[in-house]
């Protein structure tokens, strides 16, 4: 039993009094500054990085892993609490988490949010330790046609996302999938819709986009009438779920985890759509989907679940291949080089307390996280008692640090400014954001891998159905859509004038 | 008003004052600043911390790294070409922002040459070219053969990127047409090639090197004159195209009008922390050469590099607006 | 026609996507198409251009004949004080230094609440500033300059 005595191995260093200080930090730091408005894991990192680099390399890898995870979860808790999130993942968790805060339920989808995290980091932790190399295995055969049609499934899948017209949705996808496109185009540098401006060369920050279309539209929603409505319930019921609730959480934790493990391998951009992904899953499977969008609890639990799964096994192809599968791993692949270690296969092999301790810092950094959290949820609701005319400006401040942080980019802020309105528009007009974020984080990688594909390939398109995986993953695109949109004619038969106008 | 003219009052002697002393002898005062035009975690970002690190204990003032990225490296370097010229603003340059963008770009962010006082060169970087196992090319040449037969891609970091034009070169000098197949940075270059997607790479030594040690890509030449220190197995591809030669490199620069006791304080620093033992062992692990120039060797390094990429972008046909 | 019913929130989305696929289409225009091999950096922004001003024809055409619902108030005095305050942060955090723009921000930005008084909002403002630079600043070592060049002596 060769793994025991590995992850016994990696246990004895994880488990190391200065080791577990460190663990402790990054988790501590990670979820105190992921939860500050707007600052996702990325912004985090970015800034905390160099605090890293004094540090023997185990205890700054497992202290990066820390904050990437404690950000993770933080910028969780701000997307619930006031519907801004900072990073991809959370902006499912947005969606329905949200409303749960509105409605007084903000304790539940906190604590339904920790668990189904802790749950789906403890089961990812144990297929990273038994099954990484195999797994890498897959992940390679991954090539420009199977991530083509990834997206393609991702894109199809990101319609449930909607609770309203499904037209509406496909435009905010298709004008997600247009903002993506700003920026210089790898394969000619030509740049393409960036007004001449060079700090737009490298596309629109994703951060500004989510905190604009997301917090800020939200905030000018609830300056609408100040006078006559509260923004929040004042009378919030119990912090922790009841029994009920936990039995409705054990469903679309497990299967949140299953999808997230399996699209966090994939360095491509996989883990982007795992939370994505969960929800559509929950969303149809559910006996009621009107309630999604309005506050349903697995419209939390599952997109959680499958967004923690994802960031642990998204540490597959970093250990075992040296290859970075997110701007983080990025980070933590630097890291590494400044710690004299190179990162690539033989990291297994040649410093095992490293990739064992890192693999036990991680589960041990979710039960830290789980432990953390729970109590502070009660501080989290009591924040929203503040009243919300000083919250917002605080709000404002953060993100505007939280943004510019990313890339030093004043320009991002502008952004920031302009996604705010045109955020605040699409409410108006009853548009949905969410869509057009998927849009934009996956417009890119559509047409990247669509030429890419089509170069290796000399033009012959038939390579997306020849080449099996991708084969396999358009299929089941075609089965995504038959499943949305068959309901949607048989229901406009029956009524013909129904309020969701299909 | 009468505090807007004491403040004034006070601005005026300071400057005086400024001038009257010896700027030299008491640079640094405060904190500098250095520039890294690209992401963190990158090569230039670890090689930039490492130094800026060691570089700080040489002039008793914390060197802050700040990541400026984004367009190639124009935005980094374009800021510190417009930055106070006091030595508090430094940049880490490359062999992009210094000699590839500016030939490149249609238009031009800042002028390598004017804007810009060169501090030190820093290390040189060989690129290496390598193959998935799988690919039927030991050497150079069978690559070479093998590419006159049927139709081969290879992938690099980006377009007009030092690797890519690093492919372009050997592609006319070996007389050969390679598909280039350009990524968003290293990382999925290698996934693709290690899963043989895309059966070639152009990448940068260290990089790639965890790689090449445990077999995944097999390396069949580095990009420098002579073989790396660090990989004396793999021949120069200069061995079978004679005069081949590219890499990339790291440089510090001030921006122009840096008064020269202050370039000199920052090149007696760059130079003490190269020639640490710690700091050239980093660099030996990290495949990189150690040069510390002189300032004067820099700015003929930079013109020099323009003058050898000149032909190879006017070739490639490479442009970026 | 103006008898005639029609979802106004509907109608007024479906001009607006196509005015967003027209902006996007136009600006393709200068930018190649290549072919299906060679793709050129315009064809996949055409295409897409070409399908949200489909769907914006579609969501214009069906917003005729039934009933929507209204647009509600608009939160004018939100959007003249919220939107500026990131934009004002970054005109100013460069040559202000990061206290003094971080300052102001906060101050516009509480300006887009009726409740909020002046005295409050200074108090909140000189808060979040002095909390802000203990926690970024110094905490965390940014690299920002607290005070720009513009308020140095």
């Amino acid at each position: 039993m060769e793994l025991f005595s590995n992850l016994a191995m990696g246990f004895s260093v994880a488990g190391s009094l200065a080791n577990l200080a460190f663990c402790l930090i990054g988790v501590l730091l990670g979820t105190l500054i992921g939860v500050l408005p707007g600052i996702g894991a990325t912004a985090t990192i970015a800034m905390l990085l160099p605090i890293t680099f004094q540090l023997e390399p185990v205890s700054s890898l497992i202290m990066l892993a820390g904050i990437y995870y404690g950000a993770q979860y933080g910028g969780s808790t701000t997307a619930i609490l006031i519907n801004m999130p900072g990073e991809s993942s959370s902006a499912v968790t947005a969606i329905d988490g949200y409303q749960m805060a509105r409605k007084g339920r903000a304790g539940t989808a906190l604590a339904v949010a920790a668990l189904g995290s802790f749950f789906a980091g403890t089961v990812s932790t144990f297929l990273v330790a038994i099954f990484a190399p195999p797994l890498t295995a897959i992940a390679l055969k991954f090539g420009a046609a199977e991530y083509f049609s990834l997206m393609v499934l991702g894109l199809v899948m990101s319609v449930a996302l909607a609770h309203g017209s499904v037209l509406k949705a496909l435009a905010m996808v298709v004008l997600g999938l247009l903002l993506g496109m700003v920026g210089t185009d790898i394969y000619t540098g030509t740049p393409r819709f960036t007004m001449g401006i060079t700090q737009y060369a490298d596309g629109l920050n994703f951060v500004a986009l989510a905190v604009g279309v997301f917090g800020i539209a939200e905030i000018l929603r609830n300056l609408e009438d100040e006078t006559d409505r509260e923004v929040m319930t004042k009378n919030i019921n119990r912090l922790l779920p009841t029994r009920d609730e936990l039995r409705q959480m054990i469903g679309p934790v497990l299967r949140g985890t299953g999808v997230g493990s399996v699209l966090g391998i994939l360095p491509g951009g996989g883990a982007i759509l795992a939370s994505f992904a969960s929800y559509t899953v929950e969303k149809k499977l559910s006996k009621n989907p009107r309630e999604f969008g309005q506050g349903a609890l697995a419209g939390v639990a599952g997109p959680e679940s499958a967004n923690n799964a994802g960031a642990q096994t998204s540490f597959i192809p970093l250990l075992t291949l040296g290859i970075p599968a997110n701007p983080v791993m990025a980070l933590m692949i630097g890291a590494m080089i400044i710690q004299g270690i190179v990162p690539g296969p033989n990291v297994v092999s040649e410093q095992p307390e490293l990739f064992w301790g890192i693999i036990a810092s991680m589960w041990i950094g979710n039960l830290m996280l789980v432990v953390l959290n729970l109590p502070l949820i009660g501080l989290w609701v009591k924040l929203l008692t503040v009243p919300y005319f000083v919250l917002f400006p605080i709000i404002m401040a953060m993100c505007s640090i939280g943004v510019y942080s990313v890339a030093s980019n004043t320009f991002d802020l502008y952004a920031v400014a302009f996604f705010g309105l045109l955020g605040y528009l699409m409410s108006k007009l009853r548009c949905e954001p969410a869509p057009l974020l998927l849009g934009f984080v996956l417009g890119p990688l559509l047409e990247e891998n669509l030429r890419r594909a089509m170069i290796l390939s000399r033009g012959d398109a038939s390579t997306f159905v020849t080449r099996p995986i991708s084969a396999l993953l358009l299929l089941m695109a075609l089965g995504v859509l038959v499943l949305v949109f068959l309901p949607q004619i048989r229901k406009r038969r029956d009524e013909v004038f129904t309020e969701s106008d299909a | 008003m009468t505090f807007n003219l004491t403040r004034r009052a006070i601005l005026a002697a300071t400057v005086v004052l400024g001038l009257a002393g010896t700027a030299a002898a008491e640079f640094p005062e405060s904190q500098i600043t250095l520039v890294i035009p690209f992401a963190a975690g990158g090569s230039t970002d670890v090689v930039g911390r490492i130094v800026a690190d060691r570089m700080g204990q040489e002039l008793g003032q914390q060197i802050v790294v700040q990541n400026v990225g984004g367009a190639g490296g124009s935005l980094g370097a374009g800021q510190v070409a417009k930055a106070d010229p006091d030595g508090y603003t430094i940049l880490m340059g490359t062999v992009a922002t210094h000699a590839l963008n500016p030939l490149i770009l249609k238009q031009k962010p800042y002028d390598p040459v004017a804007d810009f006082a060169p501090v030190s060169l820093l290390v040189l970087v060989p690129n290496v070219l390598a193959v998935n196992p799988a690919v039927p090319a030991n050497t150079v040449q069978e690559l070479i053969d093998l590419a006159k037969k049927e139709p081969l891609a290879y992938a690099s970091s980006g377009n007009g990127t030092p690797l890519h034009l690093s492919g372009e070169l050997f592609k006319s000098m070996a007389g050969v047409d390679i598909t280039h197949i350009p990524y968003k940075g290293s990382g999925p270059a290698l996934t693709d090639v290690l899963g043989n997607q895309v059966p070639v790479i152009f990448d940068n030594l260290p990089s790639a090197s965890g790689h090449i040690s445990s077999g995944k890509l097999r390396a069949l030449g580095v990009t420098t004159k002579e073989r790396a220190p660090s990989f004396p197995d793999v021949p120069a591809i200069a061995e079978t195209l004679p005069g081949y030669e590219t890499y990339s490199w790291n440089a510090l620069f001030a921006p122009a009008g840096t008064p020269p006791e202050v370039v000199a304080a920052l090149n007696k620093a760059a130079v003490a922390a190269m020639a640490d033992p710690a700091v050239a062992e980093r660099m030996k692990e990290f495949s990189a050469t150690i040069v510390a120039s002189t300032p004067e060797e820099l700015g003929e390094h930079v013109k020099a590099e323009m003058a050898k990429w000149e032909p190879v972008v006017r070739d490639a046909n490479v442009s970026l607006d | 026609m103006s008898t005639k019913p029609k979802d106004s929130t509907d109608l007024a989305a479906g001009l607006l996507l196509i005015a967003a696929a027209a902006f996007f289409g136009w600006q393709t225009m200068g930018l190649p198409i290549g072919t299906s091999l060679r793709m050129g950096p315009g064809y996949f922004p055409m295409v897409l251009s070409i399908i949200l001003f489909v769907l914006g024809v579609i969501i214009t055409l069906k917003s005729f004949g039934r009933e929507g619902e209204a647009f509600g108030r608009i939160a004018w005095r939100g959007i003249l004080f919220i939107l500026p305050a990131p934009i004002f942060f970054g005109l100013t955090v460069r040559g202000l230094g990061f206290v003094p723009a971080l300052f102001f921000t906060t101050l516009i930005a509480s300006q887009a609440s009726i409740r909020m008084k002046p005295l409050h909002a200074l108090v909140l403002a000189v808060a979040v500033t002095i909390l802000s630079t203990l926690i970024f600043s110094y905490g965390l070592g940014l690299p920002f300059r607290r005070f720009g060049p513009w308020v140095q002596f």
